[in-house]
């Protein structure tokens, strides 16, 4: 075999470099993701006696509930890691470099993609291990459900922190956002012990369907972890195709407040 | 090397550029001065493949610059830096996306940060050094895969001195080896120091272009006589008759003469006024 077939390809090696240095930029920040993998795990102990009274699930409930609603204020990393691009003004000169826009986006997605994985694999971790959810009858339905949870954060996190004006936007977006969607959804009170015109406002919530899917795959329903995994797969693709068009072409000479 | 040719961009009601051609040549330097708003940043954006034109065309090395977007080096008017990467985490990023590897980085590396004195502090975070030193990590990333055309957009705005003349050492060197420079500026010594040929830029276009001779030619430059009793001066192209003027009429003993060749702030508040009017 010749050199010449071993050699990486450029665009590899571009996305490869600027993943590198966004993992870097992710490791010297790691406060974010400490607190939202702390504060889950003492909520998932405080209010697994509660749940386990209330709900036949309870213990699943639990975990997914905390998993969801901490991982949907996760969404503030993604955005975070794209806002910094728009402050320090570095996104026009990466646009302006060799990498195509398609190395770009992965170098900038898949790094976050990958906290997003880690925080949720930690959490059922613990959820199993300490909190006593049973342990999930099929782990590739949920890596899957994981993973598609996962890109709908990745999507709407991006989104959001490229149609902000100002930080204080994107904190408040972030932090109001993250309460809605998850309360909504069912992370704080079970949809099933909402009152009627509170479980009729849930279908709005990307919440409710990523809830759904994660305790349907810990139980290992497959049919109950796809119906709404394709509802969040749209989400995410459509406000990844969002946030892609706003990174694509950058800013212009719009400045953030 | 760089041939821009009738470009117009309008942003909302301002109009950033109305015909603004340019054509630089492999190793020239153009400096581009112009006020605050001549349209020289929307150019440089333009060049650099990040804003499209209303009209008009770019070509980079015979074409567009998104097309060969490696072979450009930017220095952006504004620090655009990563606060938590260090200086040498910066040169690898820039350089491993324009295409160096391994030895051929470490060796740019070392002689770029020898170059413009950032030896010191290669393994400092950006958010943590001065001004100056993130001026000179700025410029470095766009000098250290030795593009063939470099957009140096106000490179030396707030720094020191030293900073100065190292940046300037390294433009020179590149424009020696063949690379084509735009550097804009509103430090006009600069340009001389550079010998750089000029362009003018208001109101979204060229309005003078050539070297600095040609374009200073014509100009008055100044007569200054200082007296015990007053300072005169007289804006002049025939300093030899302003000085035995200005001397005849001057009340008190004659102190000190000053004569003063035009220089490029000379040009360039000439060529503002009469745009003006």
């Amino acid at each position: 075999m010749s050199t010449e077939t071993l050699r990486v390809p450029e665009p590899l090696i571009r996305a490869g470099a600027l993943i590198k240095y966004n993992s870097l930029l992710r490791l010297r920040d790691p406060s974010q993701l400490i607190s939202y993998l702390v504060a889950p795990m003492v909520f998932m102990v405080m209010f697994q006696p509660l749940y386990t009274k209330a709900l036949s699930y309870g213990s699943i409930q639990a975990v997914t509930g905390q998993l969801m609603m901490f991982s949907v204020f996760a969404m503030s990393i993604v955005a975070n890691s794209i806002f910094v691009e728009r402050e320090w003004l570095t996104w026009d000169r990466l646009r302006a470099s060799r990498a195509a826009r398609a190395e770009l986006l992965i170098g900038k997605a898949l790094p976050v993609f990958f906290v997003l994985l880690i925080q949720q694999a930690v959490l059922i971790i613990f959820g199993w291990a300490v909190v006593g959810m049973p342990f999930p009858k099929s782990l590739w339905l949920l890596t899957l459900a994981m993973c598609v949870w996962g890109f709908a954060l990745l999507g709407m996190g991006a989104m959001l922190s490229t149609i902000v004006r100002s930080r204080g936007d994107l904190f408040v977006a972030c932090d109001v956002g993250a309460l809605l969607i998850s309360s909504i959804g069912g992370a704080i009170l079970p949809v099933d012990l909402m009152p009627p015109w509170a479980q009729a406002i849930t279908t709005f919530s990307p919440g409710t369907y990523g809830l759904s899917m994660l305790r349907s795959a810990v139980q290992g329903d497959v049919a109950g972890t796809l119906q709404p995994g394709l509802i969040c797969l749209v989400i995410g693709l459509i406000c990844g195709a969002v946030a892609t068009f706003r990174l694509a072409h950058g800013w212009g000479r719009s400045h953030l407040v | 090397m760089l041939e821009a040719t009738d470009l117009t961009k309008k942003y909302d009601e301002v109009q950033a550029l109305a015909g603004f051609s340019l054509s630089v040549a492999a190793g020239e330097i153009c400096g581009l001065v112009g006020h605050n708003g001549a349209g020289k940043t929307t150019f440089v954006d333009m060049v650099s493949g990040l804003l499209k034109p209303d009209s008009g065309a770019v070509l980079v090395d015979g074409v567009a610059p998104h097309e060969t977007r490696g072979e450009i080096g930017i220095s952006p008017q504004h620090i655009a830096l990563y606060r938590p990467l260090t200086v040498r985490e910066h040169l690898e990023l820039y350089g491993r996306l324009s295409g160096l590897r391994r030895k051929a980085l470490k060796a740019e590396i070392e002689e770029l940060a020898t170059a413009m004195q950032l030896t010191s502090f290669l393994e400092r975070r950006a958010g943590l050094l001065s001004g100056g030193q993130q001026r000179r990590t700025q410029a470095a990333t766009a000098l250290i895969h030795r593009p063939k055309l470099l957009l140096m957009d106000e490179p030396t705005a707030g720094a020191d001195p030293e900073t100065r003349q190292a940046l300037l050492d390294v433009v020179k060197q590149r424009a020696d080896e063949g690379a084509a420079v735009v550097y804009t500026t509103h430090y006009l010594t600069e340009l001389a120091d550079l010998k750089a040929s000029i362009a003018v830029a208001s109101h979204g276009k060229v309005i003078a272009r050539g070297s600095s001779a040609e374009l200073l030619d014509g100009l008055p430059g100044e007569v200054r006589v200082r007296t015990t009793d007053h300072e005169y001066h007289r804006a002049t192209t025939d300093p030899t008759a302003a000085l035995l003027e200005l001397i005849a009429h001057a009340q008190g003993t004659v102190e000190s003469v000053e004569l003063r060749n035009p220089d490029l702030d000379d040009l360039y508040r000439s060529l503002a006024v009469s745009d003006v009017h």
